[in-house]
């Protein structure tokens, strides 16, 4: 009997001790997770000391509430909360999205009847909400500052434009010059047949494969895939018509040259990508720590990726940068010298459950960021974000926002918003899988495309 | 007396619980059909009477189909391989060997981690584990990641289902063998029955109570599978391991298009409803009496 009693502690310890390692081996397994907002990152100091910003005194002691789906800056939006509690009397509570999509969150936000004050959301989603719950940001003095880049629905602006995002080919500047022992101009390269030459030479030069590409279908599916759009004349009514002249069935497909030219390099990406023996086995983790290291010299990608760059070593005071999405041959055609860049979060302001008071707090929040320097600099050192406002004097601190910051003063970034259904990065991106694996020619992918928009009502 | 009695029995024991089963299940239900004809998108005010729209929008929708029949050959490949080897193994830990206990428990431990958790881990051990392995041994089976191919990942979530699933049926049917009773088996020795005579004309028979929950218990689970799919594969590669459950929910909240997606959740529980059903009144009839 007591030995039975024995067996049974000892067996029950072993299972604790095997669920024990278990759990904390997952724990180190996401150690990595750039989206750790609990993650230590050096601060910047901001300087608090001037702030002509004029606060509405009869707004104290009103709270507000904000959803965050911008995970990475969370622990920075609650500091510039803070910051504007201190300065206003106005109490920001900052709500993260963490396991639902921003979306979901919000439906299920409105159908208990909680809803938060400010939401920052994708622009989809402020579409799918603004006339229905958004309140008309139309005669904010901010608009003027964000020209170019705010999202108009049927004439009315229901949003603020948090920041730019932008993408192309990330280079590493250090591992090139190492690789072919000269230095490296980015703006050396100026069309598809020299980008894949310049690879042919780090080939030799003994990077076997200098090319990383993601597997996600948000990469594939959103950020490759809609240069489709994007680049048919690098407007966003041009990307409209061009959707819609593909649902008419004017724009067929194959014919269409933007298409065969975003294949051309796709194809080039595909045939140098360093995970070509599986390239739908490749790993996201895996990408930013080889072209950090030098296994790979690009990486087609946004300035998001830089927290993941940082996290694999790369320093701030490293080289990297992006170069254009090389589309054809012609020297002089935009999408050659210039890389995409658009407003990419949207914050809305609702109206249907919050009361006035809340609405004038809310809408006192984001004229703060926009205009007291308190808010430009945390908007930019804080969550080190690219500011879409012209009047943000604050320097970047990381390369390729850095980058890109450059690139939109000197006008080599286009920026174009193209409006698509929510579910097109998911179903044209398993579309766009099934090609990078060599699963479907350029036939059947053109063909999902058309099949995807017909399918649109 | 007795009658008022019950009145008060009833209230005390049955009514919070009928009172909690009809807020969180019926109720929902009723209103999750109602929703199936309107046009509701999740957060519009109105809602409007659209009629059976949305069931043709069903039918429409090939992809639902695609993943249902996906979801047939899952559920016949986990319903069988979970109950197969969960009553071996649940028949071999009731012989009396030795550290039957700690087996029991070991099998059992896979059970006790969520299905999300256990996806995460086992796409960790397909797609880095494995991979290395096959690079430093050369072997073709474990070269490239298993989730990169269709039906190499579609394998590796009827393993890591059985994995999960085994154990919690294999403490059912030991309860079961132990349950059997010693004076049956004797005498079905004395009576010359051996080995697979004793396993198919007395063991089987008097183990159907335990075949019939366990049926049940996996049929019902593999085929609302959801959090190892998402943890796993989460579809992949492009979308051809999404089974139906996840096809509900991207078809309601990614393509936003509630009331399709919820006629297709309907869809699913009369056909797992019917399914389990005929499993459970098919199964009954085979029970005995020792």
């Amino acid at each position: 009997m007591r030995k039975k009693v024995m067996a049974r502690i000892v067996s029950v310890m072993l299972v604790v001790v095997l669920m024990m390692t278990m759990l904390t081996g997952c724990r180190f397994g996401f150690a990595s997770d750039p989206d750790d907002p609990n993650e230590e990152e050096k601060k910047e100091p901001i300087d608090t000391s001037i702030d002509t910003f004029e606060y509405d005194s009869s707004l104290n002691g009103t709270n507000i509430t904000l959803l965050n789906t911008k995970a990475e800056i969370q622990v920075a939006l609650e500091e510039m909360g803070a910051e504007y509690e201190k300065k206003s009397g106005i109490h920001v509570e900052i709500m993260p999205v963490s396991d639902d999509s921003p979306y979901t969150k919000m439906i299920s936000l409105y159908n208990s009847g909680t809803p938060p004050t400010i939401a920052i959301l994708d622009t989809t989603d402020v579409i799918a909400l603004a006339e229905e719950k958004a309140l008309d940001l139309s005669g904010e003095k901010w608009l003027a500052e964000a020209e170019g880049y705010t999202t108009q629905i049927n004439g009315k602006t229901y949003s603020f434009p948090l920041c730019i995002e932008g993408r192309g080919i990330i280079y590493n500047k250090k591992v090139i010059e190492e690789a072919l022992g000269e230095t490296f101009d980015p703006e050396s390269i100026t069309t598809l047949d020299e980008f894949k030459a310049f690879l042919d030479r780090l080939v030799d030069s003994g990077i076997e494969k200098p090319v990383s590409m993601a597997k996600e279908d948000w990469s594939l599916g959103a950020h490759q895939l809609q240069y489709i759009y994007e680049t048919y004349d690098g407007t966003n009514e041009g990307a409209q018509k061009s959707i819609e002249e593909i649902k008419a069935h004017r724009l067929d497909l194959s014919t269409y040259n933007r298409m065969s030219e975003f294949l051309d390099i796709f194809d080039v990406l595909k045939e140098y990508n360093v995970a070509k023996g599986d390239p739908l086995g490749a790993d996201y983790d895996e990408m930013a720590i080889d072209l950090a290291d030098g296994k790979t010299a690009f990486w087609f990608n946004g300035n998001w990726a830089w927290p993941n760059l940082a996290e694999a070593g790369a320093e701030e005071t490293d080289e990297y940068g992006f170069l254009p999405y090389f589309m054809n041959n012609d020297k002089d055609d935009f999408v050659n010298q210039m890389i995409q860049g658009a407003p990419s979060k949207q914050v809305m302001v609702d109206r249907e459950i919050a009361t006035e008071k809340e609405q004038a707090a809310a809408k006192q929040f984001l004229n703060w960021i926009v205009y007291s320097e308190i808010g430009q600099q945390m908007l930019v050192k804080t969550c080190n974000i690219i500011p879409p406002f012209k009047n943000n004097p604050y320097e970047l601190s990381d390369p390729l926002s850095r980058d890109l910051y450059e690139k939109v003063h000197d006008q080599k970034v286009f920026s174009v918003s193209v409006i698509v259904p929510n579910d097109h990065w998911a179903v044209l991106g398993a579309a766009m899988q099934k090609y990078l694996a060599g699963r479907s020619d350029r036939a059947e992918l053109m063909e999902s495309i058309q099949d995807y928009w017909d399918e649109q009502e | 007396m007795r009658a008022k009695n019950n009145g008060k029995d009833f209230c005390m024991f049955a009514l919070p619980g009928m009172f909690c089963f009809f807020a969180v299940v019926i109720i929902p239900f009723i209103y999750g059909v109602y929703l199936t004809f309107t046009d509701w998108n999740g957060v519009a005010t109105v809602k409007n009477f659209v009629g059976f729209r949305n069931f043709g929008g069903v039918v429409k929708d090939t992809q639902f189909w695609t993943s249902l029949l996906l979801t047939f050959k899952y559920v016949i490949f986990v319903v069988i391989i979970v109950n197969v080897l969960a009553f071996a193994i649940a028949y071999l830990l009731t012989r009396g060997m030795k550290g039957e206990n700690f087996f029991r428990a070991g099998f059992f431990t896979p059970n006790l981690i969520g299905g999300i958790v256990l996806g995460y881990i086992w796409q960790f051990v397909f797609s880095r584990v494995f991979v290395s392995i096959g690079e430093s041994t050369g072997w073709k089976l474990f070269e490239v990641s298993w989730l990169s191919d269709p039906t190499n990942a579609f394998i590796a979530l009827v393993v890591v289902s059985v994995w999960q699933l085994s154990g919690y049926m294999i403490l059912i049917y030991v309860a079961g063998f132990m349950g059997l009773s010693e004076d049956v088996m004797e005498a079905a020795s004395i009576d010359g029955a051996s080995g697979f005579v004793k396993l198919k004309s007395i063991i089987m028979p008097l183990m159907m109570s335990s075949i019939t929950i366990c049926l049940f218990l996996t049929l019902s689970r593999a085929f609302m599978v959801y959090d190892v799919n998402l943890s796993l594969t989460a579809g992949a590669p492009y979308g051809t391991t999404e089974m139906a459950a996840m096809h509900v929910y991207e078809k309601a909240f990614t393509s936003r298009q509630f009331g399709v997606g919820q006629s297709e959740a309907l869809i699913l529980f009369i056909i797992v409803a019917c399914i389990s059903g005929i499993q459970v009144y098919l199964t009954k009839r085979q029970e005995v009496e020792a």
